[in-house]
């Protein structure tokens, strides 16, 4: 079968891989920017020169059709999570009923990934957007209560899933004696089971939690990055400036994050890479963060602007920044 | 614990950075390459086990696979790319891939996937 060596726009490369594999892979939007392409890895052109590849580009699912077909999938999700919630866990992973908590995770992670929210891209249809988020904090919270059931020493149970008939509200002049309750539809409420442990708050992973404190939300699960929706910012900072890591009391260095002045704010979620750079020590610092605070002017108290929480940030970067601001501000 | 390292090669610094302080705390010597031909490149012990991106500039992962299986036979060689087609995890395993890890990661799969492959 002829391989083929594919290159993107930011020079990277795939390959030797399949036709197959990069219909696949375009087909599903993962390979969206095809820049060149080759059959030895050596010997490049531009896609136009491959007939084969170029086909696949031109016969990439219009916008229309994908979001069509989004939303049938967002159907097939939810229909596949209803069937989930009847199963018991072994059942939903695939496993023996004596399985082990690490083929549990592995089973997890294969199957969960498929659902991570930002896997979707930027312009998915909204009720797919949902349907995965369901589906991805039903099996986030069905492995926590997972690995609760093992460490104890229990069987795994199923995610409880508990209807609860509200109580009646107290008439007046009720007897005391009790009385059938009223006929009402009943609510069903799905209730979550505590966890022993406190969901981690995002930030900086270079100190990670003890094993079996996740919660395994989608902020726990990174390396990934949507490319269409990522922001790069250049900071200059400066002893005049460097209050943008002490004096908004959410976004600042104490909680992982910092807080940038500007006109221009940028939406909560917003994924952003920041390079910080101190000139007067010569010193460059690179992080990846979330935009956790917006201020538009609905907080007059406060300038216009975003503030981050980091993502990752290098311990000596950090223990730096510290020094830095602690520097000039005793000055 | 042996001072051979595991070598996280990709070509992205944050996924680097990321991967890094996930098993720092696992007491693992670490090392760090932007893509297979600065991996290849790097002297001493063959690496422990290998963290490889797929989607790199200058030498595919893919290639890179191929010299590193060449080069450090009984390597490990963990695949981690943000491409999850079924038949690009089955054409990596065939060409040497101990594992695929798809992106995003968590920390529990990272740690519990390098000591699987420590204990091949």
């Amino acid at each position: 079968m002829p391989e083929y060596w594919i290159g993107d726009a930011d020079g990277r490369v795939l390959g030797p891989v399949s036709l197959d594999v990069v219909q696949d892979l375009v087909n599903t939007g993962r390979l969206t920017q095809i820049t060149r392409a080759s059959v030895d890895g050596r010997n490049w052109g531009v896609p136009a020169s491959f007939p084969e590849v170029m086909a696949l580009l031109l016969n990439a699912p219009s916008a229309e059709s994908l979001l069509e077909s989004e939303r049938q999938e967002a159907g097939r999700v939810r229909e596949q999570l209803r069937g989930m919630q009847d199963r018991p866990p072994h059942e939903i992973f695939r496993l023996e009923r004596n399985a082990s908590v690490d083929a549990y995770r592995n089973a997890f992670f294969k199957l969960v990934k498929r659902f991570y929210p930002d896997r979707v891209r930027a312009q998915a249809h909204p009720e797919l957007r949902k349907a995965y988020s369901d589906a991805f904090q039903f099996l986030s919270r069905l492995m926590v209560h997972i690995e609760r059931d093992l460490s104890a020493g229990v069987p795994v149970s199923p995610l409880p899933v508990v209807r609860v008939v509200p109580p009646p509200p107290p008439l007046e002049d009720e007897p005391l004696a009790p009385v059938p309750t009223p006929a009402q539809p009943a609510r069903p409420l799905t209730v979550v089971p505590r966890t022993r442990t406190p969901a981690p708050r995002p930030g900086p992973i270079a100190t990670p939690p003890a094993e079996g404190t996740y919660s395994y939300q989608p902020h726990e699960f990174v390396g990934f990055v949507r490319r269409d929706d990522r922001v790069e910012v250049t900071i200059k900072v400066t002893a005049r400036n460097s209050g943008m890591f002490t004096e908004h009391p959410l976004a600042n260095l104490k909680s992982d994050g910092f807080y940038l002045a500007c006109p221009k704010s940028l939406p909560l979620g917003t994924l952003v890479d920041v390079i910080f750079r101190f000139d007067d020590d010569r010193r460059e610092v690179r992080s990846r963060g979330r935009v956790i605070v917006e201020n538009t002017g609905g907080d007059p108290a406060r300038p216009h602007g975003f503030g981050v929480r980091f993502i990752t940030l290098v311990e000596q970067d950090r223990r730096f920044m510290q020094q830095f601001v602690e520097r000039t501000t005793a000055r | 614990m042996s001072d051979r390292p595991i070598l996280i090669v990709d070509d992205d610094a944050f996924v680097r950075t990321l991967l890094r302080d996930m098993l720092a705390g696992h007491g693992y010597e670490l090392r760090e390459a932007e893509n297979g031909r600065e991996a290849l490149a790097l002297p001493g012990p063959p690496p422990r086990v290998v963290l490889l991106d797929l989607l790199m500039p200058q030498m595919s992962g893919m290639e890179a696979l191929g010299l590193i299986r060449d080069r450090w036979p009984e390597t490990p060689v963990l695949v981690i790319s943000s491409m999850d087609s079924d038949r690009l995890v089955q054409e990596a395993l065939e060409a040497g891939a101990t594992g695929y890890i798809t992106k995003p990661f968590h920390p529990v799969e990272i740690a519990s996937a390098v000591e699987r492959a420590l204990a091949l």
